[in-house]
């Protein structure tokens, strides 16, 4: 077994272990959801011995409760963008250190919607053929080949950042900006544009009047940037409480602002909508009238738009009011309330008038059957199961509990603020123990500077230089000298040192204060006011100089933080 | 210990709970030639050959009679129109009847091509239109009758869904759907204004005394479950020259085929003669099915 291929086994098992071994809660929870999975496999090989006879689905209404829960998920998975753009746009801490279990929740909610769909299919075997290459999706007309294309790259888009930085962090490295930054802005477009393409497939149907309206995208993205956000909200809940993961209130109040506009803007396009259909009052006010009123005595889905409506509105209010928007209590039903209003709003109720009355003005009620539901909440317990087990990897890796056994410690970056690295001078001058002390004071003059890191044949610091040592070397023939100026100039650690020589190795002071790239202001800030020094040598993993943070520079970091 | 026990259990239950379903769910199905075949449109001329043969072969052994399926191509300067007049159409459904037979429709789920709908004189609301008249006698008092069935549209916003080219307008303006290629994603459903697809629901079922065993690859050779079909304008007949069904057994004559592109046609005299208009034309599907009165009072 070749070295790297050990590394994987590692990798794999302790991945497996963090995944799989949990607490009696959570093989509860497990239990419950794999019970839905077999209930949901065990609808579907009925469903795929007797076809979708089985749904309620008819030729009348030929989508129903799959691809509305298609829609849906499709929904919460675009609004992962929203916990990126605050966190790689304006790099907002708190909601960086969470962006992962967005990424997670968009690739989970795919591929669910990507189940769903299946799960309608009449020949889901044949699935190759909207395959390019294989297949012979219909480019460019057909927006269905195209959803099929943006769904499974904001897939491959989300998969990628989550692996990414996930490995890196199980290697204890930094993931190189360069590569995965673009990435992750493509992503925030990508998002909006799946969306739009999702919205499009029924947009696009002039034979579909309550679809076939131009406000459609903006209210599918309205509509998500509700659902997903009060999801994600509920899920960092459940985790701070489930888990050591630590999530900052404002992460969760910033997502809570986020879904009080979201929700206004949605409620705002509902209410146009609505005026344009009742007051032009045309046949196409009928799928409305269906889903509001009821029509010519069908009205199946009257209470639950109603439902839908009230559970938005006052979702909304409660999100709008930041007294109930920042009390958990108020905040979590806030969130049950809009993502059930949404799901009916956007998932039967979107799907079903549709198709209600149907092109040649026949009513056929809708409601999902027995074997639809438990497929669905098959699929549904299966997105929650992938979820589950990828946020626990993500925690683990995060943790620093998966974690590579040759990986540095986990640097404890709990704290905010700017690290050694952000502040840094990186202009490092270095020179060797043999060097003259009459070279190492022409280099202190000719760069202005104060002090010098002392390094070896492998470059790694063995000391500092600094005017100090050198003042010193002049004056400790003369002991009154020392006595008048050496509180004044001296480091109080080597005032009682004989200094005599004329190489800086000898007179250097030994050891030098270092520090690693990664450390917080924090711990700069220690040793400089305890040990009464006025330079840190900030070094790599190899004590090789990459830097120096000086008093000037930690007075600098402070005005930034607080001006 | 305890732990371990249970995590283990738990997973052996869950596995062996879904290799079974998976295992259940593919025994009735297992991958063979139609599974991997091309798109009816890739296919070279042998291969079209190859696949009727075998399909010829396969019905035969299936339904117990010797059928035949053929893939004769559009006929050359020919675009198919349909005429229906309006003033002469009494609601007796007799076409839908002729279609079934002719057309090897499932049975079980009663598909039926075309639909009769009874309106109400006085206005052309399909809201309060009635396809589940079934009156002692035809016609009824205060209604006209509009049958509907596929319009084989010049832009059909079917084949503009459809995720992957499985259904296409020919040559001959006959908008056709390859069995075997159909997904069943049901989008062109969604997108047909004038309700002309149907699906098969469940796995079909024909009588075998009321099968039809002249055929066409892309017209009335026997469905699957899972697929999507429609009105071909019988390609099997009018491909070979011959009516429709429907043409040849309305008892009042009110219906009318016929190539557009032939001047003499019995189509083109009446897109001459009478005013005609199609159905949701502001839909701009373009039908090549007309709707016409020949008759005042």
């Amino acid at each position: 077994m070749t070295k790297q291929m050990k590394g994987q086994m590692l990798f794999i098992r302790g991945l497996l272990n963090v995944m799989f071994k949990g607490n009696a809660l959570f093989y509860v929870w497990m239990s419950v959801l794999s019970g839905l999975i077999i209930a949901g496999a065990g609808g579907y090989v009925i469903q795929w011995q007797e076809g979708l006879y089985i749904s309620n689905m008819r030729d009348q209404v030929s989508w129903g409760l799959y691809i509305s829960n298609f829609t849906f998920l499709v929904g919460v998975a675009a609004a992962a963008v929203l916990l990126i753009i605050p966190a790689y746009l304006y790099s907002f801490k708190a909601i960086k250190k969470i962006v992962v279990f967005g990424e997670l929740l968009a690739v989970s909610a795919i591929l669910t919607a990507l189940l769903f769909i299946c799960a309608d299919f009449g020949r889901p075997e044949r699935f190759w053929h909207a395959l390019p290459f294989l297949g012979s999706p219909n480019f460019s007309s057909s927006v269905l080949a195209w959803d099929m294309i943006v769904l499974n790259g904001y897939l491959g888009l989300n998969l990628f950042i989550a692996l990414y930085i996930g490995y890196h962090r199980y290697h204890g490295r930094e993931p190189k900006k360069n590569l995965i930054l673009p990435v992750i802005l493509l992503s925030i477009p990508w998002a909006a544009g799946l969306h739009t393409v999702t919205a499009f497939v029924y947009n696009g149907m002039a034979a579909r009047p309550f679809w076939n309206a131009s406000i459609l995208a903006p209210r599918f993205l309205a509509s998500a940037f509700c659902s997903g956000p009060a999801l994600m909200i509920i899920i960092f809940q459940i985790l701070r409480k489930t888990t050591d993961f630590k999530i900052e209130n404002k992460a969760i109040a910033k997502l809570a602002e986020i879904i009080a506009y979201a929700m206004a803007i949605n409620l705002f396009l509902m209410g146009v909508e609505i005026f344009k259909e009742y007051y032009s009052a045309t046949h196409h006010l009928s799928p409305m009238q269906y889903l509001y009123q009821g029509l010519h005595g069908h009205n199946q889905l009257v209470p639950w738009i109603w439902t839908a409506m009230f559970a938005n509105i006052i979702g909304f209010f409660l999100f709008l009011i930041p007294a109930t928007r920042n009390r958990l209590l108020t905040l979590n039903i806030g969130c049950m309330l809009i993502f059930a209003g949404i799901w009916i709003e956007k998932g039967m109720g979107l799907i079903v008038p549709g198709f209600i009355p149907d092109t040649l003005g026949e009513i056929y009620e809708y409601m999902p059957s027995q074997l639809e539901v438990i497929i669905s909440a098959g699929i549904w317990a299966f997105g929650a199961l992938l979820y589950t087990l990828l946020a626990r990897a993500a925690i683990a890796i995060d943790m620093g509990r998966l974690r590579h056994p040759e990986a540095p410690p986990a640097a404890h970056d709990e704290e905010e603020g700017p690290r050694a690295k952000d502040i840094m001078s990186t202009k490092v001058i270095t020179v060797s123990p043999e060097t003259t002390i009459e070279d190492v004071s022409k280099l202190l003059v000719m760069h202005r500077i104060s002090g010098i890191p002392v390094v070896d044949s492998k470059g790694k610091v063995i000391g500092l230089l600094s005017e100090s040592d050198i003042i010193f070397r002049e004056i400790h023939h003369e002991p009154h000298l020392v006595e008048k100026l050496g509180d004044m100039i001296l480091p109080r650690t080597i005032r009682a040192s004989d200094r005599s020589g004329s190489t800086a190795g000898e007179i250097m002071t030994s050891p030098a204060i270092t520090a690693p790239e990664e450390a917080p202001l924090k711990d700069l800030i220690r040793p400089i006011t305890e040990k009464k020094i006025k330079r840190i040598i900030i070094v790599d993993k190899e004590n090789r100089p990459v830097g120096i943070v000086s008093r000037i520079d930690i007075v600098k970091a402070l005005e930034h933080i607080a001006p | 210990m305890r732990k371990n026990l249970s995590r283990r259990s738990f997973l052996k239950i869950s596995a062996a709970g879904l290799c079974a379903s998976a295992l259940a769910g593919c025994s009735k199905w297992v991958p063979d030639s139609e599974f991997f075949g091309k798109k009816f449109t890739e296919m070279s001329p042998q291969e079209v050959q190859e696949t009727l043969r075998r399909l010829e072969e396969k019905y035969t052994k299936k339904f117990g009679l010797p059928f035949s399926v053929t893939a004769e191509p559009p006929r050359e300067n020919t675009v198919f129109g349909y005429g229906l007049d309006l003033s002469r159409c009494i609601g007796c459904r007799r076409c839908v009847h002729a279609c079934v037979r002719e057309n090897n429709p499932s049975r079980n789920t009663e598909i039926q091509w075309i639909r009769v709908l009874k309106m109400n004189k006085g206005g052309f609301d399909l809201e309060q239109a009635d396809q589940y008249y079934s009156p002692e006698q035809v016609p009824e008092e205060g209604h006209f009758y509009l049958p509907v069935q596929c319009q084989q549209c010049e832009n059909p916003p079917c084949v503009k869904v459809c995720p992957v080219q499985a259904t296409w307008k020919d040559a001959d303006g006959i908008v056709v759907i390859d069995y075997d290629w159909c997904i069943g994603c049901r989008t062109c459903m969604a997108a047909c204004p004038y309700r002309a697809r149907k699906f098969n629901w469940k796995e079909p079922a024909i009588p075998k005394e009321e099968l039809n065993p002249r055929t066409h690859y892309l017209g009335n050779r026997p469905r699957m479950r899972g697929v999507v079909e429609k009105c071909t304008f019988c390609i099997q007949r009018t491909r070979e020259g011959r009516y429709p069904a429907c043409v040849e057994v309305c008892p009042v004559g009110a219906r009318k085929f016929g190539n557009l592109l032939d001047p003499k046609s019995e189509i083109r005299y009446i897109l001459d003669n009478f005013r005609v208009f199609r159905l949701k034309e502001e839909l701009h599907t373009e039908p090549k099915f007309y709707y016409f009165f020949s008759l005042g009072a």
